[in-house]
């Protein structure tokens, strides 16, 4: 019998194949030094991940393994994307190693990096089966870091709802993926777009088991980027789980989430695009939940009184805007989608990287005892204003830009014949930002407004420090120079070939 | 009725038995008892539509491994039926999850009746021969070894991950360990009682 | 028989597992809804790829299974874990968090 293999390059592979090999480095290191080492093992796995920002800089686009692994332009900026969140995420939880994770450094680091190789597989894949073992690769680490604090009761239930929802969920996704490959015959998105177009016109009735799968999959993926009606664990894992955890939850799984949702739908259900039965019908579907995230995140994050309950709700929002990019299905909206992640990214982890700081230093997430806090850590104070308003979307920060262009994408394409449902999303989006504003706000005023100073200076370890940085170089800079992020979030969509309308 | 048609419908009344009993019954043991019952009727389905290899893979896996594992953890942790399972607290919620089950049942048999009752003679005529080697070892492991290489290669990374994970979780902590925790927590405790005045 | 017995049949499945991992509150039993749904979807897959004539739906198979059984070994960890801090794997009882 005669062997075939596609065409293999593990060149291509590289940066996944050296990140995979320095997660167990990583893990051995730590047991080989009989997890004496306190830094060190944090110090090497960020090492690690710059490295592999290296090799994928050099790589190249091309494919890995037949069409099964390709590095187009939107699978490295997404690559991007995990490797700062990861660093980022890494960098920010030196204090916990420190005090509270003492006996598994070394697991704690080599399953975020093992989580961030899954999603850079993810990100690559253009097949069904790949892109859904590469959510799985993604999520599974991310159970075992949130429920990381054995002993503690809050971490071991954030994870475990975090694992029944995530199994679940994979559960109706791949039921969903299965009815995706009955209908078209194929796993290869791009074999699928054609398959379902000559389906589509052969066969009349077929519609009905495409809505189906259309609405499994969008309630799988919906489950992990915590879109409503499947927010609810959302605020309860973030707020248990260790807090770098739950900032790298909110980009990476995020980001990994999103990149599977534009693999499957913007890019293998667009055949319909121009055809008589409703080019956006998964379009509406999920505009309807994009407005649904936009209303309850941005609402009911104003009620809490947790700030890690908070970040969750406002990353429920956040999810919400970057979907309007989404549903605009077209090259634009990828674009904006990509943009919007990138800015997220700075904002959202230099969040975190406080809320961490304070956390460490005073045991307490509660958004009260942040009051004063400008008296005694104006620096810090500043930097965590300049992260909120970037998430809140205020010009000149990058989030501002960020809302701008997933605004300008979807306004555009409500411009054109039958997009008009967009201009719903695109003004629940515009109202509901304003609320956002509130929530933001109280934290910023909590810290400036107190009459008394804040029982507590936190200062910032070397490492953190150094996320904080980033963030406001990010937020600041790419707020100010977007150009050269522009030009290449438009190059994400190149790949994916849309049909005009 | 043929043996086939005799064949599919015994095999489907104990499948949906096992899984109607599995979440009815209060004992997890009998519920991993019948869940092996309704995985074996599956098996049989399996093997039915020609996937021999995957039918048995089903049985040695499932029923070999994972199901003795959902055992040996129900052992393990001393269960036994409603002792822990106290009362029904919100039955209007209760019901309304029922209600939503139904609800995704009668849609997703008229999605598929509908969809069948269509034009799409592939799901609805009725099985056509296949040739003799569909589903056998070989046919799967030579798709397995070529076509689907890298998504086999990537379940291995899988495990690995389910292996350090499941250890760093469920691994009870050793004195040493835990004296060094408490050393740390006990500077912990000191230092942060230093706050600015 | 027609392939669309097996995939109504799969369908049956599916939702009792969906309504399993809805009403059940023990835990173990709802990772074995989980696990019932997944095999459900496994048995479409067959299904159409019996119809279809082509094996790739079994690849998916065989590495849906395998994947479960990851998830399983992780979803036990926890299981065992909580058990340890709480002495209960009662669902509605794991509640600190406000759900």
């Amino acid at each position: 019998m005669e062997v075939q293999l596609p065409e293999v390059s593990l060149r291509m592979m590289a940066p996944e194949l050296f990140l995979f090999v320095w997660a167990l480095v990583v893990i051995t290191f730590d047991v080989v030094t009989k997890r004496a080492q306190g830094e060190s093992v944090g110090y090497l796995t960020m090492v690690g991940i710059a490295i592999t920002g290296g090799i994928l800089a050099i790589t190249g686009e091309g494919p890995g393994f037949g069409n099964m692994f390709y590095n187009d332009p939107m699978a490295i900026f997404f690559k991007i994307i995990f490797l700062g969140a990861a660093f980022m995420a890494v960098g920010s939880s030196f204090g916990l190693t420190k005090q509270k994770i003492v006996n598994h450094r070394g697991e704690f680091f080599g399953l975020m990096l093992l989580s961030t190789v899954g999603m850079m597989f993810l990100a690559s894949a253009n097949e069904l089966l790949t892109i859904w073992i590469g959510l799985e690769l993604t999520t599974i680490p991310l159970f075992v870091l949130a429920a990381f604090f054995k002993d503690n009761k809050l971490s071991v239930e954030s994870g475990l709802k975090y694992f029944i929802v995530g199994a679940f969920s994979s559960a109706v996704m791949v039921y969903g993926l299965s009815f995706l490959y009955g209908l078209t015959g194929t796993t290869d998105l791009l074999q699928m777009k054609l398959n379902l177009a000559t389906v589509h016109l052969t066969f009349r009735n077929i519609g009905v088991i495409l809505i189906a799968a259309i609405t499994m999959l969008i309630a799988g993926i919906g489950f992990k980027l915590g879109l409503p009606p499947f927010h609810q664990w959302v605020p309860d894992v973030y707020e248990g789980a260790p807090t770098p955890v739950a900032a790298f939850l909110s980009i990476g799984s995020k980001a990994a989430g999103l990149a599977a949702f534009a693999k499957i739908f913007v890019n293998g259900l667009s055949a319909f695009h121009g055809v008589e039965m409703a080019p956006n019908d998964w379009g509406k579907l999920a505009g309807i939940v994009a407005i649904a995230a936009l209303i309850l995140g941005n609402t009911v994050a104003i009620r809490q009184t947790n700030i890690k309950r908070m970040l969750g709700y406002s990353s429920i929002a956040q999810a919400g805007y970057i979907m309007i990019g989404m549903v605009a299905q077209s090259a634009l909206g990828l674009s904006a989608v990509a943009f919007y992640i990138f800015a997220y990214m700075f904002a959202n982890m230099g969040a975190f990287a406080v809320v961490t700081a304070f956390e460490d230093k005073t045991g307490s997430c509660e958004i009260k005892s942040y009051a004063g806090l400008a008296k005694t850590s104006p620096m810090l104070s500043i930097c965590m204003t300049i992260f909120l308003l970037s998430l809140a979307g205020i010009p000149p920060l990058a989030g501002f830009l960020a809302k701008y262009f997933v605004f300008a994408a979807a306004i555009k394409q409500a411009s054109l014949e039958g997009g008009q449902w967009l201009y719903w999303v695109v003004g629940a989006g515009l109202i509901t930002a304003v609320f956002s504003l509130y929530y933001y706000a109280n934290v910023i005023k909590q810290m400036y407004f107190s009459k008394d100073d804040s029982p507590y200076r936190v200062g910032l370890q070397a490492p953190a420090m150094l996320v904080v940085l980033i963030g406001l170089a990010g937020v600041l800079v790419f707020g100010l120079y977007p150009e050269p992020v522009l030009r290449f979030a438009g190059e994400v969509p190149s790949m994916f070939g849309f049909v005009s309308p | 009725m043929t043996l086939d048609v005799a064949i599919f419908f015994i095999s489907a009344i104990v499948a949906v038995f096992g899984a109607t009993m599995m979440i009815t019954v209060r004992n997890p043991v009998a519920s991993v008892l019948y869940l092996l019952v309704s995985f074996a009727a599956q098996a049989v389905l399996f093997i039915q539509l020609g996937a021999l290899f995957l039918g048995v893979v089903l049985i040695i896996v499932y029923v070999g491994a994972i199901l003795v594992l959902f055992l040996f953890v129900v052992m393990l942790l001393n269960l036994r039926g409603g002792e822990d399972l106290g009362q029904p607290s919100r039955p209007m919620s209760r019901f309304s999850k029922y209600l939503i089950g139904a609800l995704l049942l009668v849609e997703l048999v008229f999605v598929i009746r509908g969809s069948a009752g269509g034009t799409d003679q592939t799901v609805t005529g009725m099985m056509g021969p296949v040739v003799e080697t569909f589903g056998s070892v070989q046919d799967v492991g030579m798709l397995l070894f070529t076509t689907y290489l890298y998504p086999f290669e990537l379940t291995g990374v899988l495990l690995l991950v389910a292996i350090v994970g499941a250890v760093v979780i469920a691994k009870r902590e050793t004195e040493r360990e835990a004296a060094q925790k408490k050393q740390l927590v006990e500077e912990r405790g000191h230092s942060s009682e230093e706050k600015v005045s | 028989m027609p392939v669309s017995a097996f995939l109504v049949l799969a369908g049956v499945l599916f939702a009792i597992g969906a309504v399993g991992v809805l009403i059940s509150r023990n835990i173990i039993v709802l990772f074995m809804c989980v696990e019932l749904m997944l095999n459900s979807a496994n048995l479409a897959l067959i299904a159409f790829s019996r119809a279809l004539h082509v094996v790739d739906g079994h690849a998916f198979v065989f590495l849906v299974l395998t994947v479960a059984a990851a998830e399983v070994a992780v979803g036990l960890a926890m299981v065992i874990t909580i058990f340890r801090n709480r002495e209960t794997i009662n669902i509605d009882r794991i509640s600190i968090l406000k759900w």
